[in-house]
Order: structure tokens, then C-alpha cells, then sequence
């Protein structure tokens, strides 16, 4: 008689299940169960995170109702891109032209949603370098972060303008007095590569200049936005499925950004101070090395003072012109790996293909409109002619 | 026939890298001096190399500022946090790898068809660099946290199989017969023989595997992780704070000889019967 049920608590318990069944049917009941998805957030150690950065530290993901965790610091961009890839970040960062080659090359399905900033690099030699224009780099050494990246491109650029060549060679190997020699370093490594005279100048991100600049005296030898004028650095990319299937979290995450972006805009030294580990410690490097990223460069480090563009700017919408220019300029630019994609690509078609601005338009509009952000044409504001001038 | 008789499986622990990884106490005395002759080398390196104006950023290589930073570091949280999660790091990845490493060990050391079997594979996983893994970790681990778990094994399974199966196959072959002479079978053979006669081995295995799991820290808090040694040291260097990274490499050798302190206690104190 030990196992025998009482038919009173069997009763009870024939009720909570069936209630507790049909309550799965219930449609409230459904999402209580579906989590939302979160979104998750990685970056590098360098200036290029900052309008993510500054929307998570500032709040402004919250205050659109998103429930965003700290962002994520890799190290690498292979990390960041392998963590992208296997859903550990669902938003992020990345250098222009790394969502090109995943879409194109390796067919992944990568949207970019928006310009993360512009500018923000620089081409860095020794402060006693006889280096002072492209047309010294003859013989040279100089390294870059990544194949795949602006920085790349844009010093292929101004290589060829002078009439040198690149090449990709050993470190030891004897150099004509035409080519420049091109390497593979992680931005970290640059700055001591250069003191060590290992190299003899390096183009790379903020604050990898900067930080020479405090600590050894190095000399910026030409800011990319001194060459080609507010360029595009890093974008915002997202994958295409998650977009699809969550707009109005990336609509509100947008929305976060752009506010970020135009904070970042009016508060250059609030914005070095709360990034640096004197105030939220997103990324290691102390206040002082951090303003310099921030603050306008001196008149006597340009050459185009008249385009009186930032160190580091924030302007989100990605212009089409600029996009197909990246595209065209990858073609002919000199990598380690096979480019074959890169000539079948019909510009036009991969430029509108690569790009989902529906959301980031929304947002600035929201803002008040793009003028906050650059002195644009009001009259056709989404569009702009690329100014690319190098001596 | 006496003098030949001395060298063999007197004391099985002094075979190879036993030498050095066996149980001896060689005295303090000797580890102190061995460590002021180490610093004074390191002195003498850094103040030729580092002193020259042309390497002046790189002074924090010299010992002054390196245990300056040290001892700020100390007084931070941070680094006590640090300490502690690459600690719990390294003792969960070891942990994990000898679960799993030492029962291959010692199949593959008992199980001569296991051992032709597994020889070429064990071999080939060994040649290859943990990190490399680094792609395979971030896809089959939901978190950072159990990727750097996932290449810590990956780099420490090998020394501690290949150790467990040098452990077995070293077992003095005539308690083996006795043992079959006794009727016992191969369950009774693992259990009494085989594990205790091998355990010296397992815990200079996992005296290896500390080494190579250090090593193999700094590389892997790469991953996304915002704490540990590892981590403060890849800080250091994207700030050009040599001191700083001096400091933790200070600190991780501090801690790595203090963890080896502690597995070759247990060592001495398992070293009983067959020693003498």
C-alpha cells in the first residue's frame, strides 16, 4: 500500500501538467521561453573600436533597450574574424577590406552596415628618417598589419605614384633603388620592429603612431587622411543572417553607434579619457598617448590643410563612391595570396552587394542629419567625390 | 657481473629527463646560488645590451625597474586577479589533459598492439604547434574561457602520455612475472603493479606539462579573455611597458617554480617502496 497514490494528489498533479502544457501554447509564454538574442560585441586594442566602445561605455546601447555585455578584446584580427565567423561576435570592427575578401573570396555571408570612422592612420618612420614623402621609400622597408587592409592599399598607392614598385621579399634580401619591401608585422610589434631598425617605417592605425610619437619621438610622415581625404578605415560588419533576422536589434544598435559617433565628434578628450585605463580601461594605452589620436594634427604634419580633415574622424555613412574606389584600388594592389576574385568582381555590383545602409541612414537621420557629421553637399547628401591627392 | 648489475633499474626514476626531474633535494644552498649566478647573468645581458642610448625605451629589461613594476604591480588587484585566473587556468587545462592522458598512457604502455597502434599518431599531434589550433578552439567552444582550457590540453596531452608510457615500460619486468606467476590477471596487473611503479612518472609528467602550458598561456589569452598573466604581458607590449612585461615574466616564473615545488613534494612522498 506504500505506492498507492492518493487520487486527490493525483488530481492535482493531472492539473499543473496539463496547465503547465497548455500554457507552452500560450504566445507570451513562447518568447519567455526564446531568449533574445544578445548582441555581442568584439574588438581590437586600438582607436579604430572606438564609436563601439563609447556606445557601450556611455550607455547608449541600454538606452536603447539592448542588453549589450561588455565588449570583447582580441588580439589579432585573424582572432577577431575566426571569433566573427563562429558567432562569438555578432557585431564588430573591421579593416574596409576584410569583409570584401570574406563575401568575394570565401563567400561568407558578411554585411557592412556602416563606416566604423575615417582616417585614423598614418604612415611612421624615425624621427631622424631621411624619409619625407613617398618618393624617399625607394629601397625601403615598411611594414603593414594585414594584406587585407587599408593600409595596405593606400601605400601601394602612393609607392606607385612615385613611380617605385612594391614587393614582397625577405627581410635580408638586397632591394633596387626602385622597390620598396613590404612585411607582415601585428601593430604591436611595429613600433619596436622601428626602434630596432628592423624596418624602416610602418602604416598602421591609431594609436600605434601615436604611441611611437610619445615614446620615442617617431615622425608621422604622411596621415592617410592626408592622402586620400576622410577615407573610410573600419567598418561595422554584421552577418547577413542575423541582420535578416533581427532588424529592429540592428536598427537600435545603429542608433547607439551614430550617437556614439557624434559624441565622439564634440568630446575628442573625454572620449581618449574614458577609453584609455585611466578611465574605462577598454583598451591599455594611458590618456596622454590617446589624446594625441584624438586631438586635430599640427599644421606643419600636413600637406592639405586646406581639407582640414581629423586625425581620427566619425562619419557613418558608407558613400558608395568610396566603396567601388576601395574595390578598384584592391585590384591593383599587390598581396600575398590568390586575388583571382578580385578580378572577376564587377565593382558596381559587389559594392551595392556588400553594403546594407537602409539601417545606418535611419539612424542619422534620427541624429538630425549627416551635416553633423561632415561638411557634406546638402543638396545630394549621400553622395561625394573621393579626393585623393599624393606627393 | 656486479658492476654491470649497478646501472640497471636500481632506481628507475634516474633514467633520461629523470636525472633532472627525479626527486633529489638538491640542497638550498645550491638553488640560491643557482639563482644569483641566474640574476647577475641577466644583469650583466641587459645592462651591455640594454644601456645603449640607442635602446634606451628598452630599459625596463633591467632588473631595477622590472622589480619596481613587479612590486607596483603587486599592490593592484589586477594582478591578483590575473594571477588567479591564469593559475586556474593552467591547473584546470593540466588537470583536464591528465585525466584523460594518463589512462592513455598507461594503455598504450601496457597494450604492446595499442602502442604500435598509437605511436605514429601520438607522434604526429606532438610536432604540432597548440596554437594552431587556435581556429579549431573558437569553433568548437562556446567561450573564450574553454578555448584556452582546449589548446592547454591540446599542448600538454602529449608529455604527459608519452611520460605515462616511459613509467610503464620501465616497471621492472619481474614483478610482472611474479605477479602471473600468482594467477593475476591483467586488471589486477594495472591496478597493483602497474599504476603505483608508474606514478613517479606521471608526476614528473605533470611537471613537463606545467612548463609547456605556461608556455603555451600567453599566446592563448590572445582569445578573449580580460585577465591573467598572459594577458598583462600582451597589455605590456601593446604599450611598449618593458618593465611591466618583465615583471610578469618574473611573476609567472615565481609561480611555475612554486606550483613545481609543490608536484615534486608529492613526488618525495610517493616514492616510497622500490626507492632503496
Amino acid at each position: 500500500m506504500g505506492t498507492h497514490i492518493k487520487p486527490h494528489s493525483r488530481r492535482q498533479f493531472l492539473k499543473t501538467t496539463a496547465a503547465a502544457c497548455s500554457s507552452l501554447l500560450l504566445p507570451g509564454s513562447i518568447n519567455a521561453f526564446k531568449r533574445k538574442e544578445p548582441i555581442r560585441l568584439g574588438y581590437l586594442p586600438i582607436t579604430d573600436a572606438t564609436p563601439l566602445l563609447v556606445a557601450h561605455g556611455l550607455g547608449y546601447f541600454s538606452d536603447e533597450g539592448l542588453i549589450v555585455d561588455r565588449p570583447v578584446m582580441v588580439r589579432s584580427w585573424n582572432i577577431l574574424i575566426e571569433s566573427f565567423l563562429t558567432g562569438k561576435f555578432n557585431l564588430t570592427h573591421m579593416l574596409f577590406p576584410i569583409p570584401i575578401w570574406m563575401r568575394f573570396k570565401q563567400k561568407m555571408p558578411v554585411k557592412v552596415l556602416a563606416w566604423d570612422h575615417t582616417n585614423g592612420s598614418a604612415v611612421t618612420v624615425k624621427g631622424d628618417s631621411d624619409i619625407h614623402s613617398f618618393k624617399d621609400l625607394g629601397g625601403k622597408r615598411i611594414a603593414v598589419p594585414s594584406w587585407y587592409s587599408m593600409h595596405n592599399l593606400i601605400l601601394q598607392m602612393g609607392i606607385l605614384s612615385q613611380g617605385l614598385k612594391p614587393v614582397i621579399k625577405p627581410q635580408s634580401a638586397r632591394l633596387a633603388k626602385d622597390e620598396v619591401n613590404l612585411f607582415i608585422l601585428p601593430p604591436p610589434d611595429m613600433p619596436t620592429a622601428l626602434l630596432g631598425n628592423k624596418i624602416d617605417g610602418y602604416i598602421v592605425a591609431d594609436p600605434f603612431n601615436a604611441l611611437a610619437q610619445v615614446k620615442f619621438n617617431a615622425r608621422i610622415m604622411r596621415f592617410t587622411g592626408d592622402i586620400w581625404k576622410n577615407h573610410p578605415c573600419c567598418v561595422i560588419v554584421a552577418n547577413e543572417n542575423f541582420i535578416n533576422n533581427n532588424t529592429v536589434l540592428i536598427q537600435k544598435a545603429m542608433n547607439a553607434i551614430v550617437r556614439a559617433q557624434a559624441w565622439c565628434i564634440k568630446n575628442p578628450k573625454e572620449t581618449a579619457h574614458l577609453l584609455s585605463r585611466d578611465g574605462e580601461g577598454y583598451l591599455p594605452f594611458p590618456k596622454d598617448v590617446l589624446r594625441k589620436v584624438f586631438e586635430d594634427p599640427e599644421k606643419s604634419e600636413v600637406i592639405h590643410p586646406d581639407w582640414d580633415v581629423a586625425r581620427i574622424g566619425f562619419q557613418p555613412f558608407p558613400f558608395p563612391s568610396a566603396t567601388r574606389f576601395m574595390i578598384d584600388q584592391m585590384k591593383q594592389t599587390l598581396v600575398e595570396g590568390d586575388t583571382l576574385f578580385l578580378k572577376k568582381l564587377d565593382t558596381s555590383l559587389a559594392a551595392d552587394d556588400l553594403v546594407e545602409d537602409q539601417f545606418v541612414i535611419k539612424a542619422i537621420n534620427e541624429m538630425g542629419g549627416i551635416n553633423q557629421f561632415c561638411n557634406c553637399n546638402l543638396s545630394q547628401p549621400y553622395t561625394r567625390e573621393e579626393v585623393i591627392e599624393i606627393n | 657481473m656486479k658492476s654491470i648489475n649497478r646501472f640497471i633499474y636500481k632506481d628507475p626514476r634516474q633514467v633520461g629527463l629523470n636525472a633532472i626531474f627525479g626527486n633529489r633535494n638538491f640542497g638550498w644552498k645550491f638553488e640560491l646560488i643557482g639563482l644569483l649566478i641566474f640574476v647577475c647573468f641577466w644583469m650583466a645581458a641587459a645592462s651591455f645590451i640594454f644601456t645603449r642610448p640607442e635602446f634606451e625605451q628598452f630599459n625596463g629589461f633591467l632588473p631595477g625597474p622590472t622589480f619596481k613594476a613587479l612590486f607596483a604591480a603587486t599592490q593592484e588587484s589586477k594582478f591578483w586577479i590575473s594571477v588567479f585566473a591564469s593559475l586556474k587556468r593552467v591547473l584546470i587545462g593540466i588537470s583536464l589533459a591528465a585525466a584523460m592522458g594518463v589512462p592513455i598512457g598507461i594503455l598504450v604502455g601496457f597494450y604492446p598492439k595499442i602502442r604500435s597502434l598509437s605511436y605514429s599518431p601520438i607522434q604526429f599531434v606532438r610536432m604540432i604547434s597548440p596554437l594552431s589550433w587556435m581556429p579549431i578552439a573558437l569553433l568548437l567552444f562556446a567561450s573564450f574561457e574553454s578555448a584556452v582550457y582546449f589548446l592547454i590540453v591540446m599542448a600538454t596531452i602529449c608529455p604527459i602520455i608519452l611520460n605515462t608510457t616511459i613509467g610503464v615500460l620501465n616497471i621492472n619486468p619481474q614483478w610482472i612475472k611474479m605477479a602471473l606467476n600468482q594467477g593475476a590477471n591483467n586488471f589486477q596487473l594495472i591496478k597493483t603493479i602497474v599504476i603505483p611503479a608508474s606514478f613517479p612518472y606521471m608526476l614528473t609528467s605533470l611537471r613537463l606539462a606545467l612548463g609547456v602550458a605556461w608556455i603555451v598561456l600567453v599566446p592563448a589569452e590572445f582569445l578573449g579573455v580580460s585577465s591573467g598573466l598572459g594577458y598583462l604581458i600582451n597589455d605590456a607590449r601593446d604599450t611598449m611597458e618593458y618593465d611591466k612585461l618583465m615583471a610578469m615574466i618574473i611573476a609567472i616564473g615565481i609561480l611555475g617554480f612554486i606550483l613545481d615545488r609543490i608536484i615534486q613534494k608529492l613526488q618525495h612522498t610517493f616514492s616510497w617502496s622500490w626507492n632503496d
